[in-house]
């Protein structure tokens, strides 16, 4: 509180020299009063009148007329023109220059003071300083709800926050709170179903379980409690099923969202459990040789087009060797292609695409040898990949 | 502590207004050069307190501050970085924030670029710009504070309304402001005039530039709401007559009567009466528009932020804005006499009758836009007022005044004879004819014809100036050139919106896969629908592949989104070009596993914007003349001089 009235108090003063200082040293006036500038546009219209008639935008007859009015406009202007009271610049008095520091200090302040709201400010003043620790934060937590006992999400919030703290008995009282008080909260269900996964030595099994099923009554597209109803069929030995929710929670989830690698890692591993073919991807490469290449003199010279893995060693994941003159300019790499049986091409996520052009077609570089690279590709995108080789 | 800070600075805005009305003004009566020389900086201060307010909410939202109700109401973490900034103004409180900071910015580019002003002129303008700020600063203040805190906080906010999750939406809204706000610049031209009784040339010579750049931005604000509409309401319409667009479209009509009110004034003296009057409309209406929006009484895709409250203090502001203006009006309605006489041919009749159609033009939308409202406040029954008033009414007074603002520039000021433009204009009107015939040849939908006539009416006539001009001695000027441009725009923006009004084709169809349908030669076929997702939303994907005469054109893909709020959004899936747009809407989902898709073909609609950027170009043209330059100079010159 005392830090937000420092810096309302700053900037007050700020203000306040502003105030001051154009006050005593008034801008300079541009000396063009209005008597000059009616005069100097009278002026400037006649040379416009002169241009129209040049430019037959007006009649001779009438021409004269025109002048005539501009020039009687001009006098009724001057005649209006009030002889106002000669501007000086005489110096403020110090009572008025004091008595507008007064009103902008004293009018701000207690504008401000009015529209504040009466308590909530000193407490969040505090909040946006210091972010509290999770210990405070069940400190406090507890507090509120002795005054708010009826605040489910507060009862959520503390089940979250105990859990992170590894209370778990304390987490399962706060949630079990919270259910009672709405057991619509499709969050609060899936959290509750993990901590009590967790008391249980990651089983989802029994109430775990049907918390998830409760949590997808209520919203089927919820990705998390998608989540946890895969990992309850697992549990249940109901592989497809597990599969199947899986799919359907990755297709709810964003292209960039965390836990998609997650999830995606775990439909592969079902599927090694399973003992099913793994989904093969393929990587598709176009080359565009350029016309000298095209030439006779190259065509016995091989093409190496391989990927490897982007990081790690550098030696391919896939390959394929074939001589320029069977080249019909584009290969695809699958597991087929897979250069070790125990890491085929399919396992593999971020890979580069290289295409070697080699007289000899030996496996390793040789000095004259043209190589060209992709930039990084994950190989679960089926990707097609173009490169030209010149 | 930063919102806290954000509040204040407001706070500390509203008292520089305030200082900047009476300081100055004391300085004034008093004949105090030290006080009324204060106007500037008190102003700049202003802006500055506007700007840091601005600033704090912008990084409430970048930062996800969800203690502030604004931002928990208008936001969450799933928000794209772009829209956390642009939902600054997606809401009542915001926008009204933004509107204050446009007006001071305004306030202070008139401080800045008027030094050929005499610096008491300029002294009356910022007070009265000075007076405007405290009604909007206190609005916000007391009725729409956008700093107000929650007393628990959120864990995640809600959603901006998805409509507004649009680039378009990120400029449109500051765009229109900006034409909406600089209408309060020529108003405080006219009002200060009032105040000391002098109505002079120095006034009408430099409201005109801001007249300009304000309709320029009325009108690219207006332009692009369309252009959002068309592409993101999912209906492939253009302008709906929605009350809301009304609200806007009427301080355009005003403004462009005024821009050329205006031209009539400072250059003949004449028209005074209908210049003060429009520039004191111009800037009600745009009240008014606020008003309309804001007060609860309409329901449009706009009125997003409704309060009867803050309507009722918009509607008291805007009574001592429009009664304040009018009794100084009536007060010095002497000093607007003009013995500047002009025959019924003349170029005078002919921006007088322009004005009067555009008045005209502009009282059957207000009354079209306001007549239900009324009846409905007085428990008379409800009636809707839709397109086919407006379009009967508004139509018949608009062509007219196309046809004389084709004319209007070939006619000499004060008198003219119809023998010496008949003979000006035999070439044009064989041209016309001819083009006419062959128009007729082509097509005989009678609006088409129309405005093809229109079409080349304008288009020719304002060639044929412009050659005679270039022909003539000396240069032609940058404010000429910006008519030119100007009037084609309406040419343009009349053709583009009658032809696709006329020849546009929309189909309502049930696809299953794989089937086409055929549309003016153009062969849809509905590939299938993808499911997908992104940060904060996700839904359906349709594939539509187009071939045109065995060809590939494109391939379209409109989405239906289900924002993470449960908001669903339709996005259309266009495929534009100047001379015609393919335009394909997801519908919903059939029972046998067909979709429902609106298909449009959508001939010229381009044009229609295209238009109004020739029109916002033109004026923008015209703001910069060399004349405004010229007596600049002359001013720094008699300023050296002085010293």
């Amino acid at each position: 509180m005392m830090s937000l009235y420092f810096w309302l108090s700053l900037m007050v003063v700020i203000s306040s020299i502003w105030l001051v200082w154009f006050i005593y040293r008034p801008l300079k006036s541009n000396a063009f009063n209005l008597e000059k500038s009616n005069i100097a546009l009278g002026k400037q219209k006649q040379a416009e009148l002169e241009r129209d008639l040049q430019q037959n935008l007006i009649d001779e007859e009438v021409f004269k007329q025109a002048k005539d009015e501009i020039t009687q406009t001009l006098a009724i202007e001057l005649n209006q023109t009030t002889d106002s009271p000669v501007n000086t610049q005489q110096p403020v008095s110090l009572w008025l220059s004091g008595l507008a520091v007064v009103f902008l200090s004293v009018t701000s302040l207690g504008v401000y003071q009015f529209l504040m709201p009466k308590d909530a400010p000193v407490v969040q003043a505090k909040q946006a300083v210091q972010a509290p620790s999770l210990e405070q934060s069940t400190v406090e937590l507890k507090q509120y709800l002795e005054k708010n006992p009826n605040d489910f999400g507060a009862w959520q919030t503390l089940g979250l926050v105990l859990f992170e703290l590894d209370d778990i008995d304390g987490s399962l009282k706060a949630y079990e709170r919270s259910y009672q008080l709405n057991s619509k909260n499709v969050s609060m269900l899936v959290e509750y179903a993990s901590a009590i996964a967790t008391s249980q030595n990651d089983q989802f099994t029994g109430r775990a379980s049907t918390l998830v099923r409760e949590a997808l009554e209520i919203n089927p597209d919820a990705p998390d409690a998608l989540y946890l109803a895969g990992l309850v069929a697992v549990n249940a030995g109901q592989f497809d099923l597990s599969r199947q929710l899986w799919k359907k929670a990755l297709s709810l989830l964003t292209q960039d969202h965390p836990d998609r690698p997650i999830l995606e890692d775990m439909l592969v591993e079902l599927a090694q459990i399973q003992g099913e073919a793994m989904p093969e991807y393929q990587v598709v490469i176009n080359v565009d040789l350029s016309d000298r290449l095209r030439q006779d003199e190259f065509k016995n010279h091989y093409l190496m087009i391989y990927v490897k893995a982007a990081q790690g060693r550098p030696m391919p994941v896939a390959i394929q060797k074939i001589q320029i003159k069977d080249f019909t300019g584009m290969v695809t790499l699958t597991d087929k292609n897979s250069v070790m049986p125990s890491r085929k091409l399919s396992q593999s996520r971020q890979v580069i695409a290289v295409v070697r052009l080699s007289q000899s077609g030996a496996a390793v570089r040789q000095t004259g040898d043209m190589q060209v690279l992709s930039k990084v590709i994950d190989v679960r995108d089926n990707p097609i990949v173009h490169l030209q080789v010149e | 502590m930063l919102i806290e800070i954000g509040h204040f600075a407001l706070v500390l805005a509203l008292v520089f207004a305030m200082l900047q009305v009476f300081l100055p003004a004391l300085g004034l009566i008093r004949a105090n050069f030290s006080l009324s020389q204060l106007s500037r900086p008190l102003l700049w201060m202003q802006f500055f307190w506007i700007i840091v307010s601005f600033a704090v909410l912008m990084n409430a939202f970048i930062v996800d501050d969800f203690s502030v109700k604004y931002v928990a109401n208008n936001s969450n973490t799933e928000l794209p970085t772009i829209f956390k900034m642009s939902a600054v103004w997606g809401a009542h409180e915001g926008s009204l924030l933004l509107w204050a900071l446009i007006l001071a910015a305004w306030s202070v580019a008139v401080s800045v670029f008027s030094k050929r002003l005499p610096a008491e002129v300029l002294n009356h303008i910022l007070i009265i710009l000075g007076l405007i700020s405290v009604g909007f600063l206190l609005f916000l203040l007391l009725t729409s504070n956008p700093f107000e805190r929650l007393e628990n906080i959120p864990l995640q906010g809600r959603e901006l309304n998805p409509l507004l999750q649009d680039f378009g939406l990120i400029i449109h809204p500051p765009m229109l402001y900006m034409g909406y706000v600089g209408l309060a610049v020529p108003f405080a031209f006219v009002l200060s005039s009032l105040v000391r009784g002098q109505l002079d040339s120095t006034w009408l010579r430099w409201s005109r530039p801001w007249t300009l750049v304000a309709w320029a931005f009325l009108t690219f604000g207006i332009v692009l709401g369309s252009w959002w509409a068309y592409y993101e309401l999912g209906w492939g319409g253009w302008w709906f007559w929605d009350p809301v667009e009304n609200a806007s479209f009427m301080p355009w009509l005003v403004a462009t009567a005024l821009v050329h009110s205006l031209s009539v004034s400072e250059k003949r003296g004449a028209f005074k009466h209908w210049t003060v009057l429009l520039a004191i409309s111009g800037f009600s209406l745009s009240l008014l528009g606020t008003f309309l929006v804001r007060s609860g009484i309409l329901t449009s895709v706009h009125s997003f932020a409704s309060d009867p409250e803050r309507g009722l203090f918009i509607l008291i502001f805007l009574m001592m804005v429009i009664g304040g203006s009018l009794i100084l009006y009536a007060w010095r309605a002497t000093l607007m006499r003009s013995s500047n006489k002009f025959s019924p041919l003349s170029r005078e009749s002919g921006l007088l009758i322009n004005n009067i159609l555009l008045v005209a033009a502009m009282l059957s939308v207000f009354l079209g836009t306001l007549y239900p409202l009324l009846l409905d406040s007085l428990g008379l029954g409800k009636i809707s007022v839709g397109a086919p008033y407006f379009d009967a009414v508004f139509i018949p007074i608009m062509i007219p005044a196309v046809l004389v603002m084709a004319i209007g520039p070939f006619l000499r000021w004060k008198k003219d004879t119809t023998q010496r433009v008949g003979r000006l204009l035999k070439g044009s009107w064989i041209g016309v004819t001819a083009l006419f015939f062959v128009a007729l040849y082509l097509t005989d939908n009678i609006f088409v014809l129309l405005a093809v006539l229109l079409f080349i009416w304008i288009v020719l006539h304002s060639l044929v100036l412009l050659v005679q001009r270039l022909q003539q001695k000396g240069k032609p000027s940058a404010a000429f050139f910006g008519m030119i441009l100007a009037h084609i725009g309406i040419a343009v923006f009349l053709l583009g919106a009658t032809v696709t009004t006329q020849y546009g084709i929309e189909k309502d169809l049930k696809m299953t896969l794989n089937e086409t349908v055929d549309i003016k030669g153009y062969k849809f076929i509905f590939k299938g629908v993808d499911n997908f997702s992104s940060q904060n939303y996700r839904g359906h994907k349709g594939v539509v592949d187009v071939m045109y005469q065995g060809n590939k054109v494109t391939t379209l893909k409109p989405e239906k989104r289900q924002y993470v709020t449960g908001m669903p959004m339709t996005e259309a899936a266009i495929d534009p070009s100047l001379y015609r747009d393919l335009y394909v809407s997801l519908g919903e989902e059939l029972d046998d596993k067909s979709w429902s898709l609106r298909i449009y073909y959508k001939p010229l609609i381009r044009l229609i914007w295209l238009g109004g950027i020739f029109i916002s170009l033109g004026a923008l043209l015209a703001a910069f003349d060399r004349r405004y330059k010229l007596l600049s100079q002359r001013a720094v010159v008699n300023r050296r001089r002085v010293r």
